[in-house]
């Protein structure tokens, strides 16, 4: 009988556990980013802000853990079926925020979407095709044997198809990905996420309150509402944290970590990224930069060192490549170039040596102090009389322009989707291609088949260490081209009040799993 | 002529003005602050140490170096480098430059156009006063600053930043001198209502003297003194009004910088240590508009005809 009562107590513990852990969900969180979300279709933008927006308002298939392994989410598990076929099976009973349950036809039109996406086609590239088995169970098929075929499942996101299909009141097809414009999806969410966009006033604030019918009801999350504040200005996201007006931001400025660190009230955390910062070059706008002596000037030219150790503060590594230690790619034998003599001499050798005037262009609010890196870069050049005229301006309007390619050097940081070398090359250094998608943010507009020629096989080697080989050598070459301008890999800071314990759900992706966020 | 300009200072050194100044010694001092200032911003090419419009001359490895006497500080930098590394000792005499041009030029323009308009409106009356007088009643109700932006942003938008970058200073002289030049006209206006009436004009027009001779050589001279009084105070208005522009990122650009800009360059370190980069510019700030200020405020006591001697 006791055995029996016992059981019959944890059984209604168990039905009731979804209940109790909704109506836990009562903490209130509020939060400052340097910037909100452009857009609310995750599939307009590859970008970090979007990222972050995905992890909160969806669920991939698989995400990554904080050690680089996967851990399932709407996938419940997968298994190879040959060397090019992955099988997934789909977590049941998952209920998107409009009320449609998440099935493989879900699965399928999110593909068919990023295959269409001018963003993420590139990444989306290897897979040939998906096939539903049923309901709960689809195949993923690459055309080649592909070895990064579970990194790039992490951004699939499935999406409401249902929600997502038809028309609007004024004809308008509901699934378009219009880049920077008013599209259905672009104000539109339904997602299977732990939040859902209750109020949004672009660059204001953007209200999610979680979503009662989240899937994940062993997510330790207790927050019911987050708040997201867009603070533009460093010092002032510091002192809305320190002062407790806001219990959570990102970025933490390098001028103020050890402000921060001094506070009692204050927990920071700290890691050293894998985001390259660079300068693109841009060959179809100035004729000086088809020649590869002035693009080595320009490096020569540029001192990495200082610009790490005094703008960031020591907070990053000079970068003279792209791939971070660690990486498959990463070339130990490459290092930052910074001999303002040889600069000179290279311009002069290239018949510049009066130098020329270009544009620059570059965030002000995106990557961890950019409108004072660009400065200091634009000072620099003005060493081997490049003159410069710079413009900085807020992320909302730094990517339509950068899609222009709107000037002659633009930043860009790049954080590789697939924590793989390949990915880098794949979009900032190959033969700009609109129906692959290949090169989609490559503003230098350099081109060398040879060396994407070598990238396309790595992608196919599984053999390891000759991958390594074949990517150390791209570096290498991409080094000798001085294809762009690398300056250095940013760390990652984040802040927040104590008792929001912030640490577990941070990565070095920059993905703060929110949705599992603890709030004392 | 050499005897008319003797008995010229003769007359001024007899003068009650000369005769206050002299017994007033905050009048003193803030004259030789002024004085001081105008000539090392004058004279900044020589007194500067480096030329901080110079890109090439700046080296990112000395940045944020403090003032001399603290720690870790460089006998070549006495009031610190600034986030870029430009020495701020030489920048703030740059800065201090282009804050008194602009201070000065925009009262110049706003004097021009204010004289101008108030004159007309006040001695010729009727429609002509009403329509100048409605035009500063709407320019007024739109604050300096709002319009300051808006032309501002639209001008940056169009000339592209390197283009705005040279006009810049022509710019915010525009700006401020045409936005602000209702409240000289306002001035001017009350002081001919009051003059118009008296008996030597009454003599002009009777000697048959035209109407611009009658408003430029006798009236005019007549209402120097409130304009002189409110051209001091809108000279300070104007710095003022320079360094907020530049503070928010529309006024001087970067890289040449003004006091405004420069205390905006250093505001994100102001509490992380590197105090000086907002500190030391924002005190000559300060000083130049609070020194502007107080012989504004001592030249109306002055030229108050009601105060006088009494």
């Amino acid at each position: 009988m006791k055995k029996l009562l016992t059981a019959v107590v944890g059984s209604m513990a168990l039905a009731s556990a979804p209940l109790a852990v909704s109506a836990e969900a009562n903490k209130e969180l509020k939060m400052a980013f340097d910037s909100d979300p452009v857009t609310l279709d995750i599939h307009e933008q590859l970008s970090g802000g979007i990222m972050q927006l995905s992890h909160m308002t969806f669920d991939p298939l698989l995400r990554w853990t904080k050690d680089l392994g996967f851990e399932p989410r709407l996938a419940e598990s997968w298994e190879r079926i040959d060397d090019k076929t992955m099988r997934f099976k789909l977590r049941e009973g998952v209920k998107f925020h409009s009320g449609n349950e998440l099935t493989s036809a879900d699965v399928k039109f999110t593909f068919d979407r990023l295959k269409q996406s001018q963003d993420y086609k590139a990444i989306f590239k290897p897979f040939s095709s998906i096939n539903i088995i049923d309901d709960y169970t689809f195949e993923l098929v690459t055309s080649e044997p592909y070895p990064l075929l579970l990194n790039t499942a992490t951004y699939i996101f499935p999406m409401d198809s249902e929600f997502y299909s038809g028309k609007t009141e004024d004809g308008k097809d509901k699934s378009a990905i219009v880049k920077h414009g008013n599209s259905y999806a672009s104000e539109h969410l339904s997602g299977t996420g732990p939040y859902v966009v209750t109020e949004r006033q672009q660059g204001v604030r953007v209200e999610f309150e979680r979503f009662d019918d989240y899937w994940d009801t062993e997510s330790p999350g207790n927050v019911g509402k987050i708040v997201l504040t867009p603070i533009k200005e460093n010092n002032t996201r510091v002192s809305a944290l320190l002062s407790g007006g806001v219990d959570f931001i990102a970025p933490v400025p390098p001028t103020d970590l050890k402000r921060i660190k001094r506070d009692d009230n204050a927990n920071l955390v700290t890691m050293s990224g894998t985001r390259i910062i660079l300068f693109h070059m841009n060959q179809d706008r100035v004729e000086a930069f088809k020649n590869p002596k002035v693009r080595e000037a320009i490096t020569y030219a540029i001192n990495q060192e200082g610009i790490a150790a005094k703008i960031m503060k020591g907070f990053a590594t000079p970068a003279a490549q792209m791939s971070p230690a660690g990486y498959q790619g990463h070339n130990e034998s490459l290092e930052p170039r910074f001999d303002v003599a040889k600069a000179q001499q290279l311009m002069k050798e290239a018949g510049y040596e009066d130098g020329f005037t270009i544009t620059m262009m570059a965030p002000n609010n995106r990557y961890v102090n950019d409108d004072k890196i660009a400065q200091a870069v634009a000072a620099m050049l003005a060493r081997i009389n490049i003159k410069v005229d710079l413009k900085t301006l807020p992320k909302a309007q730094y990517w339509p322009e950068y899609d222009n390619r709107a000037a002659d050097m633009m930043m860009i940081g790049w954080h590789a989707d697939t924590e793989d070398s390949a990915n880098f090359y794949e979009f900032l250094t190959f033969c700009p291609d609109e129906d692959t998608g290949a090169g989609q943010y490559n503003a230098g507009n350099y081109c060398n088949p040879e060396i994407d020629a070598l990238v396309d096989k790595a992608n196919v080697e599984t053999d390891l260490d000759k991958r390594a080989a074949m990517l150390k050598e791209v570096e290498q070459r991409l080094y000798d081209d001085a294809a762009f301008v690398p300056l250095h890999w940013q760390d990652l800071a984040w802040a927040s009040r104590k008792g929001v314990q912030i640490e577990p759900i941070l990565n070095v992706m920059n993905f703060p799993y929110l949705g599992d966020l603890v709030v004392e | 002529m050499t005897t008319a300009t003797v008995s010229r200072w003769d007359r001024f050194r007899e003068s009650f003005f000369w005769y206050s100044f002299k017994r007033d010694k905050v009048a003193i001092l803030s004259t030789l602050v002024l004085v001081l200032m105008v000539f090392a911003a004058v004279f900044a090419p020589l007194l500067a140490p480096t030329d901080p419009y110079d890109l090439a001359q700046i080296n990112i490895m000395n940045s944020e170096l403090p003032p001399a006497g603290l720690d870790g500080s460089d006998p070549a930098f006495p009031l610190g480098t600034d986030a870029q590394g430009r020495d701020l000792l030489s920048t703030i005499l740059y800065g201090t430059r282009v804050s008194l041009l602009i201070g000065f030029g925009a009262v110049v323009l706003q004097a021009a156009l204010g004289i101008l308009f108030g004159l007309l409106a006040g001695y010729l009356g009727g429609k002509v006063d009403s329509i100048l007088m409605r035009i500063a009643d709407v320019q007024l109700s739109f604050s300096t600053l709002m319009v300051a932006i808006i032309v501002g942003a639209v001008f940056k938008a169009s000339f592209g930043n390197l283009m705005f970058g040279e006009i810049a200073i022509y710019m915010l002289i525009f700006i401020i001198g045409v936005a602000e030049w209702p409240q000289i006209a306002r001035t001017v206006r009350a002081s001919v209502l009051a003059e118009k009436k008296k008996e030597y004009v009454d003599a002009a027009k009777v000697m048959g003297f035209g109407t611009p001779r009658i408003m430029f050589r006798h009236i005019l001279p007549n209402t120097l003194s409130p304009i002189f009084v409110i051209a001091t105070v809108q000279i300070a208005n104007a710095i003022i009004s320079e360094a907020a522009l530049s503070f928010l990122g529309l006024g001087m650009p970067e890289t040449q910088p003004s006091l405004g800009s420069l205390i905006k360059s250093g505001f994100d370190y102001i509490q992380s240590g590197s105090w000086w980069i907002t500190l030391i510019p924002g005190l000559v700030l300060v000083v130049l508009v609070l020194v502007i200020n107080l012989l504004g405020d001592w030249s109306r006591d002055v030229m108050n005809p009601r105060l006088y001697k009494g």
